[in-house]
């Protein structure tokens, strides 16, 4: 193997003892350590291992597979949703596409390392198979098989178009993205369809988590935009709300959304459905948050650079559009991202003031008579932990992905 | 404006017109911006009083010195005669309690957890690992409401309960551990212990000055600790012991003594102590790798070994970075206390809305628990911010 | 000039992003949804006041509990039944002419108030007793009384607790924010008699705790604790694994509400309860409606020549239409119909009629003439 061709160090390749040695018994300590972690390393595996495999009674999740889903959404406005979803493949495999596409340019124009060995290529597939296994394993017909089959191609054959798109189309991609989510909402409540109060289950947590990020991201950004502004007024206006927001517990604002947000209206106001007052909340949340995140991108961003946009002759809109931004953005990447998952997570808060979410029906289906009393709760909360969980950790590691090819903290 | 200026300096002091003058705009921007806001907020604030008043809903905060009506749980002194303050007072000190135990364990946790994720034992570094991974990504509430309901209620009931020799009694009504309580005359030896303390500081800045002279190792928080030691048992024999052993005792369904951990409490406490921990893990983790790779090999060419070489040298300098984030989790953590509403914890949101429930005015309630826990959020950044101050003070 | 160019770009951002974070409904214009969504309207709006409101939107919203057997639960299809499903019926069928063009609600204890107050539903029908501080200071008004309840307390059979003097160091399950709370508190204080109240949000987890023996008794009204009782599972011993002690702890007579200040809407609300009544005081069922009707005489018999709409000229000032009561009790039924197919010895919960009987049976079921 010639180390001068290859951007990657050589792979050492060492027997299974050597390995042991090197890695669990170097000193007595580790040995000791190795003693004490292998038993109790094992035991929990096999005690979880044993309950997903054996012991679990998944028949709960079986029964009520769509219920968690969907939730109390009407089963003859199913076709709905899969045409949605099938709007939704096409958005976000553009999306990933494009992403993919520019960031490989911009990792080889400055000369990174592209982590795609064959390995890798199958590892990224790891998450999302799994996630589709923990949802489709409890299916108890084909079709939603064939259905999800299909649009998981759709989603693939547009992120494959995405790659090859022209320049033009390719900046317009953010406002086709928005659009498609517009189109993808009102495909399942539009033309007589299914009214948001009557949607649940991951449906619902979707629905909020996907109507905040696309709202809350640019309202973030004007935030801090607004706190680096000259004027002293802009500041502290835009601190003192970022600050308000950081500083209460997003339960308690949901809480004020639900009982007390419509009173701030006048009277002769039609009162927001509550789902639309929970997502304002999760929208002005998250967007102090984002505002924050961005402010630390901004300030990183050095002061040659809005001189030389200045000198460049560029107006003030474009100095912050067009140089600005896009730098302290992307070195803020793994913590916009990471607010994405906190979003998600932080959907479960909505069974508090009564909706019907993931969470809220993972314990409300051990009411039905045949599970009540039997101690299915455990299978339950089992089931929707791992569906949150996977989401969140193909989220995260993509952004790690996004990271290294980006170069982000790399100095 | 580059040819104003120019201009400016060629034509002496000429006030370009109102309406181009810089400072006029941002003056007028500034005061309109700030006529918005106001607007705005009075606009929010009186359509809410004409809103209440319409409705008939008093306004006012008088509520708050009524009878509660309902008793708290784990407050056994709180009677429901007493007023709704009361109950939002022992709501609010129940929050903190659960925030400051979680981020003082969080912390432990997270810092071990976070080094073993770099043990060169292969093992080790993997469980850590999982560990972080395995929580972070889990919504903190799947986890309270996992806790409460799949894990300490399959706990044994109060009949059968399990005996963990005389200290504990484990059942699903909660876990009863051994405690102390408070002796009569615990005054004295408070006092005794203050002097104690004060004489620790003492022999402390005697060893630095001895240190400082003559070069000597100091070991002066060795010393120290002897001292307090040594004047603390004294005291505690000459004078009354200030504590009393409390052992939990079942009789019946009935446990007496010992301190009560409720399933409610344990539930949350657990589950934000494993939420939190996860992510600070990370943080150290992370820290630990920014200390430049440099350090470490000073160290090894000084020949500490690897676990002096963590404590005297990648450590202290992995805290200063990784200080800020940690205090964020801090504050995560406080805040989620509030999730203890979901498993009937009475922290003061549970308070406000058994309240609310009950008829009080849900407006000010909101208002009293969002300034409650904004308080919390405050105290908790500004000990974290005099924390890193000193750090970078003591560092530089 | 730049500078200010810029300044004025930021100031502009700065209040639009007020702007955005000031109105509500941004996220309802970003988020575009079908009409039905925002359907709630508030009584100030229209000129006619809730009624007129309901009538132009062609549902009713109303406020029910999360699931009670015997008073509201959702069915493997999405509808909605029991005691206070049928009432929420009975009124759509009074003002709109259809029973079914109900949007039901489901609330917690703590928050049906603020979501009545809020405008969020029209009438509550969920369960909940009438107070002097919830009529008064609550800015609700609560119309006549569909069921005469009281407060109650579930034991284990085999627990040796007979009357809730036995009950001296227990742990007591309850929901948290109801009355039933409240009057726990009061009932033990008064016996001198130590306990822990353990509260809950819903019934859904005091179960599930009753069931792990995380407290020795569970109370809350007769009805509810009858309904549980009634579906209580095999696994757990069945119904005789648990009994309900004779004591009774207070009065709590349930029935719907609406916000104070509409009167009109306040009588429809009244009248659609009292004409449940007036039919059972006729014998008139969904059954036979059409034919009484049929067979009436308006002359021979004008009182139920009144209550079906048949006297020309004769208009009680409600705002309905004349069939109003007719359409209730053939779409819904009597009072005897809505007890026995949802609460009565017949159902699960097993409740005898007791004092929610007519009065010329002994009952305190009364209804003002329709005259």
């Amino acid at each position: 193997m010639s180390a001068t061709t290859s951007t990657r160090p050589p792979v050492r390749r060492v027997a299974p003892a050597r390995w042991a040695k090197d890695n669990l018994f170097a000193t007595p300590f580790n040995a000791l350590l190795t003693l004490i972690f292998a038993p109790l390393v094992a035991v929990v595996a096999w005690w979880f291992l044993r309950f997903l495999a054996v012991r679990a009674r998944w028949e709960i999740v079986e029964t009520n597979l769509t219920l968690y889903i969907v939730g109390a959404f009407p089963r003859d406005q199913l076709w709905r949703l899969w045409l949605s979803l099938a709007i939704l493949a096409v958005v976000f495999g553009l999306i990933g596409g494009l992403v993919g596409a520019t960031t490989r340019e911009a990792a080889i124009a400055a000369g990174r390392p592209l982590t795609t060995t064959r390995w890798d290529r199958v590892a990224r597939l790891g998450p999302p198979a799994l996630l589709l296994v923990s949802l489709l394993g409890f299916a108890r017909t084909f079709t939603p098989f064939v259905l999800t089959a299909g649009v998981v191609a759709l989603g693939v054959a547009t992120s494959l178009l995405a790659r090859r798109l022209p320049g033009a189309v390719r900046r317009s991609v953010p406002l086709i993205a928005v659009l498609g989510i517009v189109v993808a909402l009102f495909a399942i409540s539009g033309f007589g369809g299914v009214p948001r109060s009557a949607w649940g289950g991951l449906l619902i947590t979707m629905y909020y988590t996907i109507g905040a990020l696309v709202i809350s991201y640019p309202l973030g950004i004007l935030f801090a935009l607004g706190r680096r502004s000259s004027l002293p007024m802009v500041r502290w206006v835009c601190g003192a709300y970022v600050e308000f927001f950081r500083g209460s517990p997003l339960i308690t604002l949901l809480f004020t959304g639900w009982l007390v947000l419509p009173f701030f209206l006048p009277a002769d106001f039609s009162t927001p459905t509550l789902v639309t007052r929970a997502l304002t909340i999760f929208i002005l949340f998250t967007s102090a948050y984002v505002a924050e995140i961005v402010r630390g991108g901004l300030q990183a961003v050095g002061r040659g650079q809005w001189e030389a946009a200045q000198a460049l002759g560029l107006s003030p809109w474009k100095q912050t559009r067009l140089i600005v931004l896009p730098q302290a953005l992307r070195a803020v990447i793994p913590g916009l991202v990471g607010q994405a998952i906190s979003l998600f997570k932080d959907t479960t808060l909505v069974l508090i003031i009564g909706q019907q979410d993931l969470l809220a029906i993972a314990q409300n289906v051990t009411k039905q008579d045949e599970f009540l009393g039997k101690g299915y709760i455990i299978e339950s909360l089992v089931f929707v932990g791992i569906v949150y969980w996977v989401a969140s950790y193909w989220l995260s590691k993509e952004s790690q992905r996004l990271e290294v090819r980006l170069g982000v903290g790399q100095r | 404006m580059a040819e104003g200026a120019a201009a400016d300096t060629i034509a002496g002091p000429k006030r370009p017109v109102p309406w181009r003058d810089v400072r006029v705009i941002r003056f007028a921007l500034q005061v309109a911006f700030a006529a918005g806001t106001f607007a705005l907020v009075r606009w929010l604030a009186g359509n809410l009083t004409s809103n209440l008043d319409r409705l008939g809903i008093r306004r006012d905060f008088g509520f708050l010195s009524q009878p509660a009506g309902f008793s708290i749980l784990g407050a056994p002194d709180f009677r429901a005669q007493d007023t709704i303050q009361a109950a939002l007072i022992i709501g609010m000190s129940n929050a903190i309690r659960v925030a400051i135990i979680g981020i003082l364990l969080a912390l432990v946790i997270g810092v071990v957890v976070g080094v073993a994720r770099l043990s060169k034992n292969w093992l080790v570094a993997r469980s850590a690992s999982a560990y972080v991974e395995a929580l972070r990504n889990i919504p903190p509430l799947v986890l309270v409401i996992f806790f409460y309901l799949g894990v300490l209620s399959a706990l044994p009931r109060i009949t059968e309960a399990t005996f963990i020799g005389d200290v504990a009694i484990v059942s699903n009504r909660g876990v009863w551990v051994a405690w102390v309580t408070v002796a009569e005359g615990s005054r004295a030896f408070l006092i005794a212990a203050l002097l104690a303390l004060l004489a620790a500081a003492n022999v402390a800045q005697w060893r630095t000055r001895v240190f400082d002279r003559t070069g000597a190792p100091h070991r002066r928080l060795l010393w120290a600790t002897l001292t307090f030691a040594a004047v603390t048992a004294a005291a505690w024999f000459a004078l009354q012991p200030p504590i009393e052993p409390s052992l939990p005792v079942l009789d019946g369904r009935v446990v007496t003594g010992g301190a009560w951990l409720y399933p409610e409490y344990l539930s949350l406490l657990i589950s934000l102590v494993l939420y939190a921990s996860s992510f600070i893990a990370e943080i150290v983790r992370g820290s630990i790798l920014a200390v430049h790779r440099g350090q470490a090999e000073a160290a090894d060419a000084l020949g500490l070994s690897s676990g002096q070489r963590m404590r005297y040298v990648v450590l202290p300098q992995a805290l200063r970075i990784a200080a800020p984030a940690i205090g964020n989790e801090f504050l995560n953590l406080a805040k989620n206390v509030s999730l203890g509403i979901a498993v009937g914890f009475a922290e003061i949101l549970r308070v406000a809305n058994t309240a609310a429930g009950n008829g009080q005015p849900a407006p000010q309630l909101l208002i009293v628990v969002l300034l409650g826990y904004l308080t919390l959020s405050l105290i908790i950044s500004v000990i974290v911010n005099i924390f890193n101050r000193r750090l970078q003070l003591v560092e530089r | 000039m730049k500078r200010s160019i810029r300044i004025a770009s930021v100031a502009i951002a700065a209040s639009l992003v007020l702007a955005a974070c000031g109105s509500d409904d941004a996220a309802d214009t970003a988020a575009p949804a079908g009409p039905t969504d925002t359907v709630t309207v508030d009584p100030a709006q229209t000129e006619g006041g809730l009624l007129a409101a309901v009538q132009a939107r062609g549902t009713l919203i109303c406020g029910v509990s999360q699931g009670l057997p015997g008073f509201s639960i959702v069915e493997a299809d999405g509808s909605y039944s029991g005691f206070d499903a049928d009432y929420c019926k009975a009124i759509a069928a009074a003002v709109l002419g259809d029973a079914d063009a109900v949007d039901f609600v489901e609330l917690s204890a703590a928050a049906r108030f603020t979501a009545l107050q809020a405008g969020e539903i029209d009438v509550l029908v969920r369960n909940t007793t009438w107070t002097a501080t919830r009529d008064g200071a609550e800015g609700a008004a609560f119309a006549m009384t569909t069921f005469y309840d009281g407060q109650g307390m579930m034991v284990n059979t085999d627990s040796g607790i007979d009357a809730i003097d036995d009950m001296a160091n227990t742990t007591i399950c309850v929901q948290a924010g109801t009355t039933t709370q409240l009057n726990l508190e009061s009932t033990f204080a008064a016996r001198g008699l130590a306990y822990t109240a353990l509260t809950f949000e819903g019934n859904d987890q005091l179960q599930e705790a009753y069931f792990e023996g995380r407290c020795d008794g569970w109370t809350s009204d007769l009805s509810q604790l009858a309904a549980f009782r009634g579906t209580w599972p095999a696994e757990q011993g069945g119904s005789d694994s648990v009994k309900i002690l004779a004591d009774v702890i207070s009065k709590e007579p349930l029935g719907p509400l609406v916000n104070d200040g509409d009167t009109e809407w306040f009588d429809v609300v009244n009248w659609v309860v009292i004409a449940t009544i007036q039919a059972e005081e006729f014998g008139m069922t969904s059954a036979n409606v059409d034919s009484i009707r049929a067979a009436t005489n308006a002359d021979e018999s004008p009182e139920v020549g009144r209550f079906l709409g048949l006297v020309d000229g004769f208009d009680p000032g409600l705002g309905l239409d004349a069939d109003w009561a007719y359409n209730i009790v053939s779409q819904v039924g009597n009072y005897e119909e809505i007890y026995l197919r949802n609460v009565g010895p017949a159902t699960p919960l097993g409740l005898p009629r007791g004092v929610n009987s007519l009065w010329t049976d002994g009952g305190l079921l009364y209804a003002p003439p329709f005259r």
